[in-house]
């Protein structure tokens, strides 16, 4: 398999270090050959474009033309919107010749130009496209049986179609499939597609926990036994603030979240540890 | 020509006469390339006549017939029935009246709520008199590069399909909404206005920095006009004019501090640079979990290779015009 560059993001380097580990230890199973850059830096999760729109594509353009100087065609990262962001900066850059130019100009002189070669992708996609959902079943070495998982997309993963374009964003499939690709149930759920409020926790914890809150009840409410994100920020809304998330919508039970990798790396027969199940806030009884 | 049949599954309520809202089957034969709103006309005209919608210019551009095709916001006079039978996989479609406003009746809704909101932001040009001039008898000449500022936020038809998804219009009374702030932003950036950038302050007071950026009103928009992308740039002017000292703008400066001092976000130091104490505070219970879980990295963080070109390019960027 071709060597792809992984973009991990910030929050899996740090609060989210389980999903890394988790990453690895799949990619290792499953022969994907991973390699990060040292030089990438932080996205910068969008808000950078509220310093200034321009700065925002420069600290990216130059990510993704780090990656075509080191000759990698597909960069892979585990967070849902450090996939938008990078995936907005090639938009823009690919659809707007003056705008590209203009950044060009500055890259040049870091010895760096963005072609529009390299393509990213989400983990949970390049897996999908690189095995498909049947080989992926052959790989699993311990089903999943009698599990139901709630699929929680989130947002920057499926909106906006016209910038992401990998799934249909009202009706995404991806989670569906790798669900029922490691034996287990995905569960039909009426918030899989709502947000989760993590980008406005800052200036409204409230409403934040609210929407979180919610997410959860509905998962709870159709029966799962657990949810699954790709999403790191989801992820920390959901497992590291589901007390306080619970409280606020007058609940309180409790539910594992697990990551993408850390529920295929489990079918694969993978230890728990490895997949850094012991650092999940929720424990995650498996 | 290919013909299919087709259940609507249609929402229907009249608050005068039901108690609550109930579902109606509607069974048609439907032809390729038939449009929602006309299988709407067709079971009004030869089915029932009392099923209530609205609709006017059948072009895509007076926005009056937008509802909810299986659950997402669609101009029925844009959206041809084959496509979202092919896209869900189905031959039943629910049809149902926008969320976020009150059902007047059926399919149509009361967007007096959503267009009062938009008045209170005043999005209309206020002229400014040094480039305006008071006599029609000079232009004042808004160039290319300047319309593009605001252009595509120019295209909104208000349809207020952005508005019924809106999760920050769900959680917040106060908020301004997607689409009025995106005409907020409209005027800001244009050189004929005499607030201009003053008019970030209407977007605070309106909550802009409540937006989640959940990007649905990037995604429904039937016109493509994106209001997310206003807001944060709306924000990005609150910050310039100096309204910095709010969470919101703390959180964006912290980013920024982060990268010019590594590269990477400082999550460990991200509570207290956005809401000082009270945000060490209010996370403490948490943090301390996760540093058990071994979740947090050292506060002071080793730069990644190649920084100095990054700083570079950065204040490079902030340069640019």
């Amino acid at each position: 398999m071709e060597m792809v560059a992984f973009y991990p993001g910030c929050a899996a380097k740090g609060a989210s270090k389980e999903l890394y580990e988790s990453t690895v230890a799949v990619s290792e199973e499953l022969g994907i050959p991973l390699v990060e850059l040292p030089q990438f830096s932080c996205c910068g999760a969008g808000v950078l474009e509220e310093v200034k729109d321009i700065l925002d594509i420069v600290v990216n353009a130059r990510n993704l033309a780090l990656a075509e100087r080191e000759g990698f065609k597909t960069i892979v990262t585990v967070c849902s919107t450090c996939l938008l962001v990078l995936k907005r900066t090639k938009y823009h850059l690919d659809n707007d010749d003056d705008l590209k130019e203009k950044v060009n100009n500055l890259l040049e002189k870091e010895g760096l130009e963005y072609k529009g070669e390299v393509d990213v992708k989400h983990f949970h996609w390049f897996l999908l496209d690189e095995f498909g959902e049947d080989e992926l079943r052959r790989s699993v070495k311990k089903p999943l049986k009698s599990l139901k998982v709630y699929p929680y997309y989130g947002c920057h993963t499926v909106r906006p179609y016209e910038i992401l374009g990998y799934e249909p964003s009202e009706n995404p499939q991806s989670l569906e499939k790798l669900i029922r690709a490691v034996g287990a149930q995905p569960v039909s759920g009426e918030r899989r597609l709502e947000c989760c409020g993590f980008h406005a926790f800052w200036p409204n914890p409230k409403g934040s926990m609210i929407l979180t809150g919610l997410n959860l009840k509905d998962a709870k409410l159709c029966g799962a036994d657990c949810i699954v994100t790709p999403c790191p920020l989801c992820h920390m809304n959901l497992d590291a603030n589901q007390g306080r998330a619970l409280k606020e919508v007058g609940e309180s039970f409790s539910i594992p979240v697990l990551h993408v990798p850390q529920l295929l790396g489990l079918a694969l027969g993978i230890e728990p540890k490895r997949l850094g199940l012991h650092r999940n806030i929720v424990p995650v009884n498996c | 020509m290919e013909r299919r049949e087709v259940t609507f599954r249609i929402k229907r309520f009249n608050p005068k006469k039901d108690v609550r809202p109930y579902y109606q089957e509607y069974k048609l034969t439907v032809t390729k390339g038939m449009t929602i709103l006309e299988a709407l006309q067709f079971i009004k005209d030869e089915i029932d006549p009392t099923l209530a919608f609205r609709a006017f210019c059948r072009s895509a551009i007076c926005g009056s017939c937008a509802i909810k095709v299986n659950g997402f916001p669609k101009l029925a006079c844009k959206t041809q029935v084959f496509t979202e039978l092919d896209k869900f996989k189905t031959s039943l479609l629910t049809l149902e009246p926008l969320d976020n406003m009150e059902v007047i009746r059926d399919l149509i809704v009361d967007w007096d709520g959503a267009f009062e909101k938009m008045k209170e932001l005043k999005p209309y040009l206020i002229p400014d008199p040094k480039v305006v001039p008071d006599t029609l008898d000079e232009e004042t000449r808004v160039y290319p590069e300047e319309l593009k500022k605001y252009d595509k936020f120019t295209d909104c038809i208000l349809c207020t399909s952005c508005y019924s998804v809106c999760t920050a219009t769900q959680i917040d009374e106060g908020y301004g909404g997607p689409f009025q702030l995106a005409r907020l932003y409209r005027f800001a950036v244009d050189k004929r206005d005499g607030l201009k950038e003053e008019r970030a302050k209407i977007g605070y007071v309106y909550d802009m920095w409540n937006c989640v950026r959940c990007e649905k009103c990037a995604d429904v928009c039937p016109k493509h006009v994106g209001p997310v992308d206003a807001i944060m740039r709306l924000r990005g002017i609150s910050i310039d004019i100096g309204l910095k000292d709010n969470p919101g703008a703390r959180h964006v400066l912290a980013f920024y501090k982060s990268l010019m001092e590594s590269g990477l976000l400082n999550e460990v130091l991200l509570p207290l640079r956005a809401k000082g104490i009270k945000g060490v505070l209010e996370n403490l219970p948490v943090g301390v979990k996760m540093i058990l879980k071994g979740k947090a990295h050292s506060p002071i963080m080793k730069p990644i290779s190649e920084h100095e070109s990054l700083v570079k390019l950065m204040k490079a960027a902030m340069e640019v015009e």
